[in-house]
């Protein structure tokens, strides 16, 4: 483990919450800086790791960080699904949230340099990709072909439209886009994301793909990537689970031998498969 | 080794009593059980009371803990977190072979592994343990197949064996050859050994048939477990007796899982609540939007046998997760104790009928 990345553990640092931004129905985009400077300025994270956020009266959960280990904001892309989310939902510009973390291994950058990589995302299955996006584009230089496929249920539904519109503009940077039905003034893919990851001309050998969104999905984009040859051990994804802790002790997010707070969140579809649960 | 009466034991204690909170087994009076509890009155202290329904792990980690305390006001946007001082110097005195193992494996999961529970490092930080040889088992004790006793091997300050009148007590660590050497307690000749040896025999030798026999079968159990061969059938077999009541958990020296709630008081403050769990919950794994990656009771079930048996697990421990107390087999108002379990599996491998 990074010498530099002392997690926060167990009393949670406070932040604030100085911007908020909407994405799509019901998931707010939430910037935060930390009230202490030393950790404003000591906290770094790696892509693909996470945070536990306290919504003060309202209780703590697990959430999946969007911005680059460099140069991009702190900030949080949230779904309001339960009561803890609720809660974030209602905070404005000012308020005040606690965070621990980061945890998890994260998204492989290091080793993976010199490859093509792969995005196919679902939903809001963009937010734990982002990360891993900005970084992998601020290095371009490091990568092979970069792709990102992308799908959602509709045109409303694409997260990150400021993002997505800078990306498409971007040199060397192949991004695919889909939606389940045809809108008037689409001129993108029409179409589920494992049709449209189907069709696309993909790298194979010294490839890696990162897959996330909702299961239905991920299993019909993994079937699409192993027929076209990408090995099982070079396809990763983030899981998520119920979370109290986040320091492998309280147990809840255990899956088989696993625990996705500290052996996860961020497993090869090889690991997935022999985990014994569904995922 | 030395020698102790029972006199010096009660000085011992008492002096120990000046600076630990004193816990050990009593009988309680309106539930007729022997309880492992804080003892505020050192003469209900009882030695040779049977094994307390309840393992001493609550001391360290107990059912409801307030972690931390915080006050937040929206109008003025401040938030203030207090953090607690959980450190308090405590004593476990008489505490039986199977318990204290369970507490080692607490501790190794709590403190070894990636990250230390900090919780339960501050409850662990001062702390004195007095094991207790037991002389005889209990009618639901498998100690002998999970190598956890009937004596302890390590972890105590000090051990005790009781030897007729007097007690043979060997030292674990400073802390408690510093006592012995306060109390300038008579060292006990080669022959204590020789006792200490037979008084252990005589204990392992009087363990009924049952428990002797389980013993080899935990070890086979552990290794289907581990290595997935145990039919769905199997399962939906144990799990068909779960009554979801979470009693083998909370009863269990080993079991550590824990919720954490914000309970929002009417002063203004939130207290942040750290509850013991059970994976028997159908909520433990529900996510926000309803979520749950595991449904059938019996998927829950093998989760707390696979955590209990399996190698995966046992690293973590650096032994087996069951320690042989037996209890979860008493409290379970099905008939899925743990040496049930493996008798079931046991009835898979050889493909004997059951009774």
């Amino acid at each position: 483990m990074d010498k530099n990345l002392v997690p926060i553990t167990s009393v949670p640092e406070i932040a604030t919450i100085v911007d908020i931004r909407d994405e799509i129905n019901e998931v707010k985009s939430f910037y935060f800086t930390f009230d202490r400077p030393e950790i404003e300025q000591a906290f770094k994270i790696r892509s693909g790791q996470f945070i536990m956020c306290t919504v003060f009266k309202a209780g703590e959960f697990a959430v999946s960080l969007p911005f680059s280990p460099e140069n991009d904001p702190k900030h949080l892309s949230v779904r309001r699904v339960g009561k803890v989310t609720a809660g974030l939902h209602q905070l404005e510009p000012g308020d005040k949230i606690g965070v621990r973390g980061p945890f998890g291994n994260g998204f492989p950058f290091e080793e993976i340099k010199g490859k093509n990589i792969i995005y196919v995302a679902g939903g809001i299955g963009l937010i734990p990709l982002r990360s891993s996006i900005v970084h992998v584009l601020q290095h371009r230089q490091d990568f092979g072909r970069v792709i990102l496929v992308y799908g959602a249920k509709s045109s409303k539904e694409l997260m990150y439209k400021e993002s997505v519109k800078e990306w498409q503009a971007t040199e060397n940077f192949e991004t695919h886009f889909t939606i389940d039905r045809s809108e008037p003034g689409w001129s993108g893919e029409v179409g589920f994301v494992n049709q449209l990851t189907a069709k696309l001309d993909l790298p194979v050998e010294e490839t890696v793909a990162f897959v996330c969104g909702p299961p239905v999905m991920f299993n019909a984009v993994i079937k699409e990537l192993k027929l076209k040859g990408i090995k099982e051990q070079n396809i990763y994804s983030t899981l998520e689970r119920h979370m109290k802790c986040g320091i492998g002790k309280c147990q809840h997010c255990a899956i088989g031998r696993t625990l996705v707070c500290v052996d996860g969140p961020v497993y090869t579809y090889r690991q997935i498969r022999t985990l014994g649960e569904q995922i | 080794m030395y020698w102790l009466t029972s006199e010096q034991l009660e000085l011992l204690i008492k002096k120990l009593g000046e600076e630990y909170k004193i816990f050990g087994p009593r009988h309680d009076r309106v539930s007729g059980e022997v309880i492992f509890d804080h003892l505020t009155d050192l003469s209900e202290l009882d030695l040779q009371a049977a094994i307390p329904y309840n393992p001493p792990r609550f001391i360290l980690f107990p059912h409801l803990e307030e972690i931390l305390k915080y006050r937040y006001e929206p109008e003025t946007k401040q938030a203030r977190i207090e953090q607690l001082n959980l450190l308090e110097p405590k004593a476990l005195i008489g505490l039986r072979s199977c318990d204290l193992t369970g507490l080692l494996c607490l501790d190794r999961f709590f403190l070894g592994q990636e990250f230390v529970d900090e919780f339960y490092l501050a409850h662990r930080k001062k702390l004195f343990i007095i094991s207790n040889t037991c002389l005889r088992p209990f009618p639901q004790c498998f100690c002998v197949c999970t190598d956890s006793g009937p004596a302890a091997k390590e972890g105590f300050d000090l051990d005790l064996t009781l030897a007729g009148r007097g007690y043979l007590v060997e030292a674990g660590s400073k802390k408690g050859q510093a006592l012995i050497d306060e109390f300038k307690l008579p060292e006990a000749g080669p022959e204590a050994s020789v006792l200490k040896k037979k008084i252990i025999d005589d204990s392992v030798s009087s363990f009924d048939r049952w428990a002797l026999e389980n013993k080899a079968w935990i070890s086979r159990a552990t290794n289907r477990l581990t290595t997935g061969f145990i039919k769905p059938e199997v399962w939906e077999y144990i799990g068909n007796q779960c009554f979801e009541c979470g009693a083998c958990s909370f009863v269990c020296p080993t079991c550590s899982c824990f919720n954490i709630e914000e309970a929002n008081q009417e002063s203004g403050e939130t207290n942040r609540l750290r509850t013991w769990d059970s994976c028997s919950f159908e909520g433990y794994t529900k996510m926000a939007g309803d979520n749950n990656p595991r449904k059938p009771v019996e998927d829950r079930r093998n989760k707390r046998f696979f955590c209990k048996l399996s190698y995966s697990q046992s690293k973590k421990y650096l032994r087996p997760g069951c320690v042989g107390c037996g209890r979860c087999a008493r409290v379970c108002p099905g008939d899925i104790g743990l040496p049930n379990v493996v008798t079931y599996i046991r009835r898979e491998i050889t493909g004997e009928a059951g009774e």
